[in-house]
């Protein structure tokens, strides 16, 4: 049974022109039948960025987990079993207070967060959503674990082939790692004379206090928009 | 013969190996397990593993006693007797009488004789096309051993091969999963620093890198080590090698 789900998911991947993460995440909403996917590696408790997205939704619902540090994929990840929550605009149990807004604001409806994991090893995990509400079929569930499975298989496969130290070119490119972000992150440590944590720190509420993403504000500080002066503040950008 | 408690305490050991199996498990402890398990039910008085090494040579791994082990050790000291015979064909040895072996082991068979025992058996660990090791079972007592335990002990053989490829498995992915966040985690140390020795020097992005990058080459260092130095304040960005990094206007 299990086996079949498995075939029929490699198979759907040999059939994409080039095995690119991009073609990973389009399979993995196929499969499960859901509106859209991402896949988020993870490490110790934060998330690190995402491999790939279907579209602009699943990019967002990533990069308020990135952001906020909360919704299904970190829940997934430390908990180390899957989310679910089939009705995100009402949901039985809040939880995700920061997360939910923006996210059905989108026309996030139902979103399912599933580990990556190879036995013991844990690299992050993969977001599901739909624009409708309701629970996955048992069918679904069961795709959704194994589509995980053969994701997290094939980040180690591609990372096997990158060179040391370096990460492989196909996870690399088609991610976003918030590259912005860190670069925006040390010049606000020179800026303040702190630690690029606590500059990120300083970024992150910023962002929340003016209701702009911590990629917008990490802009505005990479072109030198915004400045953090060492007074009070970053309500003061640059004329 | 309690043979329905055997089969019950049979099928709980592939219960408790199968446990074992899922979550993260050492490797040298479950197949210790295993051994010891042999000798609860298959009526064995020893058992003991041997898996080849990546450099090609049986190594032991587990077994159930001292003696087991000396005289595991000893077979492949002096290169025969039956877990070498089983490795080397890949078909189980059963049921070889060691007062009886016709020579077939002349050094191995007299130290198993005066060890106190008196007939073995081992059988294949495999897997599709590869061995990867042999499961030895000692008799104290002499007699044979029964189609249904030689069929028990094969079981067990699966699952302690079983066990060895989910592990090597496993410590693979562990590496490459090391690897990866090693490799992001080095991305992201360069670019907070990229962004320090902009702010600090008066660069664009592309122009500390590289600064960071000319550094790195002239006293060679590893880019994601100076950048860790940058972060760090070990190495104050005015001191970047500035023949690389062109300051802006």
């Amino acid at each position: 049974m299990a086996g079949e789900r498995r075939r029929r998911v490699l198979a759907r991947l040999a059939r994409g022109v080039d095995p690119e993460p991009k073609r990973l995440c389009q399979v993995c909403a196929e499969v499960t039948g859901m509106s859209g996917a991402g896949i988020m590696l993870m490490s110790g408790d934060s998330p690190e960025g995402s491999i790939c997205t279907t579209n602009d939704v699943s990019a967002l619902i990533e990069e308020l987990q990135y952001e906020l540090g909360e919704g299904p994929c970190v829940d997934a990840y430390r908990q180390d079993r899957p989310v679910l929550e089939p009705d995100l605009a009402r949901p039985r149990t809040p939880r995700w207070i920061a997360f939910t807004g923006p996210a059905v604001d989108a026309g996030v409806r139902a979103v399912f967060g599933f580990p990556l994991q190879v036995g013991a090893v844990r690299l992050g995990a993969l977001n599901l959503y739909r624009d409708q509400p309701g629970p996955l079929t048992d069918d679904q569930h069961a795709d959704a674990l194994v589509v995980a499975d053969v994701a997290a298989q094939a980040v180690l496969v591609l990372q096997a082939n990158a060179p040391p130290g370096m990460l492989a070119a196909e996870l690399a490119e088609g991610g976003n790692f918030q590259y912005v972000v860190h670069q925006a992150a040390g010049m606000v440590a020179a800026q303040l004379d702190v630690g690029v944590g606590q500059a990120l720190v300083r970024l992150r509420a910023h962002a929340f206090g003016n209701e702009l993403t911590l990629a917008e504000v990490a802009v505005d500080v990479v072109m030198r928009r915004l400045r953090f002066g060492d007074r009070s503040d970053e309500k003061d950008p640059l004329p | 013969m309690a043979s329905m408690a055997r089969e019950a305490l049979f099928a709980r050991t592939l219960v408790e190996l199968a446990d074992t199996l899922v979550a993260d498990f050492d490797v040298v402890e479950l197949l210790t397990l295993l051994t010891d398990r042999c000798v609860d039910v298959l009526d064995v008085g020893a058992a003991g593993l041997m898996l080849v090494a990546p450099e090609g040579d049986l190594r032991v791994m587990a077994s159930s006693s001292d003696a087991m082990r000396v005289l595991e050790l000893y077979e492949l000291q002096a290169q025969e007797g039956p877990c070498l015979d089983c490795y080397r064909t890949g078909v189980p040895v059963v049921n070889q009488n060691l007062a009886d072996v016709n020579g077939r082991w002349p050094r191995f068979a007299p130290e198993a004789l005066a060890a106190g025992f008196s007939s073995v058996h081992a059988l294949p660990m495999r897997l599709r096309g590869t061995i990867i090791g042999a499961l030895n079972l000692f008799n104290v007592e002499p007699g044979v051993m029964r189609p249904a335990d030689i069929d028990a002990a094969q079981a067990l053989a699966d699952v302690a091969t079983i066990a060895v490829l989910q592990h090597r498995a496993a410590l693979e992915a562990q590496v490459l999963n090391e690897q990866l966040h090693h490799a992001l985690n080095s991305r992201i140390v360069i670019e907070q620093a990229k962004g320090m020795v902009a702010e600090r020097e008066g660069l664009d992005m592309e122009q500390a890198f590289a600064a960071l990058r000319g550094h790195a080459r002239n006293h060679n260092l590893r880019l994601a080590d100076v950048a860790r130095d940058i972060i760090s304040g070990a190495l104050p960005s005015s001191s970047l090698d500035r023949n690389l990094g062109t300051r802006r206007s």
